[in-house]
């Protein structure tokens, strides 16, 4: 099993990325395009779940 | 039959290794698991205190703050439990999703709704953009436990599309782990499927309800094809919505040439809320293994259904479910309906701290049948019934005879080896399935064989048992 320590910072870096991404991806729904509207809104939810899903969890990852 | 775990070439990837995320959640404490569960939980109701008046009203009646709860104890002892009826009344009377939708309706994107089967009507949920993935996701999290990896075939056998969880979830978690995913459910009939199967060969994963694995196999089997030898390359069968005697899973297991996982999921769930891991049905040491709640995405009580306190480990009581992700139509402390036996992370000794339930014995509360003064569910007299694998299907009905008394009958079909047996040989086989039908629910019940074709193919969930007694005789 890989270090516990580089496993819980790899799990924050991805949370960072994914917190930017959000941060983008809710600028991008701002568009008055209602075409593309729609897929950014689809964008923004997948990563939104994504956060979710890498939510820092233990001590270690909450932490880093 | 002492049926017990067996060990198969194909053994299933180890997730913990192939996945860090994973690996991190099954190390973690107890107390970190509840430290997160907590954390998610205040986030969760902070969101629905602004964004739902149903669920407004519910933290205020339980004196809640989000902000300042302080502990799982807290939440369990004063928010309000939910059930199907509070949730259709809300959308009776703030159609089509109730106060308790936690998005603005425009953001729906996608609509599920329950079965309907129980005749009381249906729940509808709201699912956002967000919710759609984590459904994928609660679909892909069982399977990648289970062995499924990106490139792989898979055949989806539950039938796609429509109003149903079921009919999306599957496809959102096969297309966001990366498998590449046949969607046969309710389009083919099982001819055909075989047919498409075969012509694909590389088959490593098939997804069926517990009831159309059976159909499928049985199909298999009558046109001379052995599954294992069909589709050597398969990894997992994954199955799901019903209970099942493990002598029948035995046999699948040895059928097929690989291990038989389970899940546990729902609606409410929003799709799977526990599986087997890669770990199978069967125990470490024989008997029934465990399915393991996934409990940093849903917190789970087990609670007895009348006093509502939680049941001990090894015990059967109600599944209450709370969504830490879901923000759509989340359910918050919402009485299932669904019985299972709780087995706390302690005495589940898998080296996690999840707690789990028992595998192939999920009931419905509202099935039960109450027969002669004992309480009968459908998911027994199927455990017994299937139990011989002479029998290919089997219905019953209670009714009301002409002299006022409850009678129950049952009709069996055989498989086509079976139904070729002399007269003593089948007698004894009626005489043997009526008195195991007997041991596991306390009931006499007649027995009279059939042909096969006198009885339904079910696609997905089995309806085996019939209530014709008149509505007054009903629990």
């Amino acid at each position: 099993m890989r270090n516990v320590q580089d496993a819980a910072a790899e799990t924050a870096r991805d949370h960072r990325i994914l917190s930017r991404m959000l941060a983008d991806a809710d600028a991008l729904c701002q568009c008055g395009d209602a075409l593309l509207q729609g897929q950014y809104r689809h964008l923004r939810g997948r990563i939104a779940a994504l956060l979710d899903i890498t939510i820092p969890a233990g001590d270690a990852e909450t932490a880093a | 039959m002492n049926a017990t775990a067996q060990q198969f070439d194909s053994e299933t990837a180890n997730p913990f290794v192939d996945s860090a995320r994973l690996a991190r959640l099954a190390t973690l404490s107890r107390a970190e698991l509840e430290e997160l569960q907590l954390r998610k939980l205040r986030r969760q109701l902070a969101r629905l205190n602004k964004t739902s008046s149903y669920y407004r009203a519910r933290l205020a009646q339980g004196g809640i703050d989000p902000d300042k709860l302080k502990s799982l104890d807290e939440f369990r002892a004063r928010f309000p439990l939910s059930n199907k009826a509070d949730f259709l009344a809300d959308q009776t009377e703030h159609p089509p999703f109730g106060a308790r939708l936690g998005v603005a309706r425009e953001d729906v994107a996608l609509v599920n709704m329950t079965g309907g089967t129980s005749g009381l009507g249906q729940e509808i949920y709201g699912r956002s953009q967000h919710d759609v993935h984590m459904q994928g996701y609660y679909h892909a999290l069982p399977w990648f436990l289970a062995g499924l990896r990106p490139g792989d075939i898979a055949i989806n056998c539950v039938p796609s599309g429509g109003l149903t969880t079921g009919g999306w979830g599957p496809g959102e978690g096969l297309r966001i782990i990366g498998a590449t995913a046949f969607h046969v459910g309710g389009t083919l009939s099982t001819d055909a499927k075989i047919d498409l199967m075969q012509r694909i060969g590389a088959v490593h994963f098939i997804y069926a309800s517990t009831n159309y694995l059976h159909t499928l196999t049985e199909a298999l089997l009558r046109r001379g094809l052995e599954p294992k030898r069909a589709f050597p390359m398969l990894r997992t069968l994954f199955i799901a919505a019903e209970g099942y005697p493990l002598e029948w899973a035995e046999r699948i297991e040895t059928l097929w040439g690989c291990r038989l996982q389970e899940g546990y999921g729902s609606t409410q769930c929003a799709g799977f809320g526990a599986s087997t891991c890669a770990d199978g049905v069967f125990g470490a040491k024989g008997g029934r293994g465990l399915m393991h709640l996934f409990e940093w995405e849903t917190l789970f009580e087990v609670v007895h259904p009348e006093t509502l306190q939680p049941v001990a480990s090894g015990e059967t009581g109600e599944m209450v479910v709370t969504n830490l992700s879901i923000e759509g139509s989340p359910v918050i402390r919402f009485r299932t309906g669904d019985a299972a036996r709780f087995i706390s992370w302690q005495d589940a000794n898998s080296g996690r701290a999840w707690n789990a339930i028992e595998c192939g014995t999920i009931g419905r509360f509202d099935d039960m049948l109450k027969i002669r003064g004992n309480n009968v569910w459908p998911s027994a007299i199927d455990a017994a019934v299937f139990s011989f694998g002479e029998v290919a299907e089997y219905a019953g009905r209670v009714y009301t005879s002409g002299d006022g008394k409850t009678e129950i009958e049952v009709r069996v079909a055989f498989t086509d080896a079976a139904a070729a047996f002399d007269h003593a040989t089948k007698t004894n086989l009626i005489e043997r399935i009526r008195t195991t039908i007997k041991e596991r629910t306390n009931v006499w019940m007649s027995l009279n064989v059939c042909s096969r074709n006198e009885l339904p193919e079910f696609n997905y969930k089995a309806r085996r048992w019939k209530d014709e007694r008149q509505q007054g005789y009903r629990l």
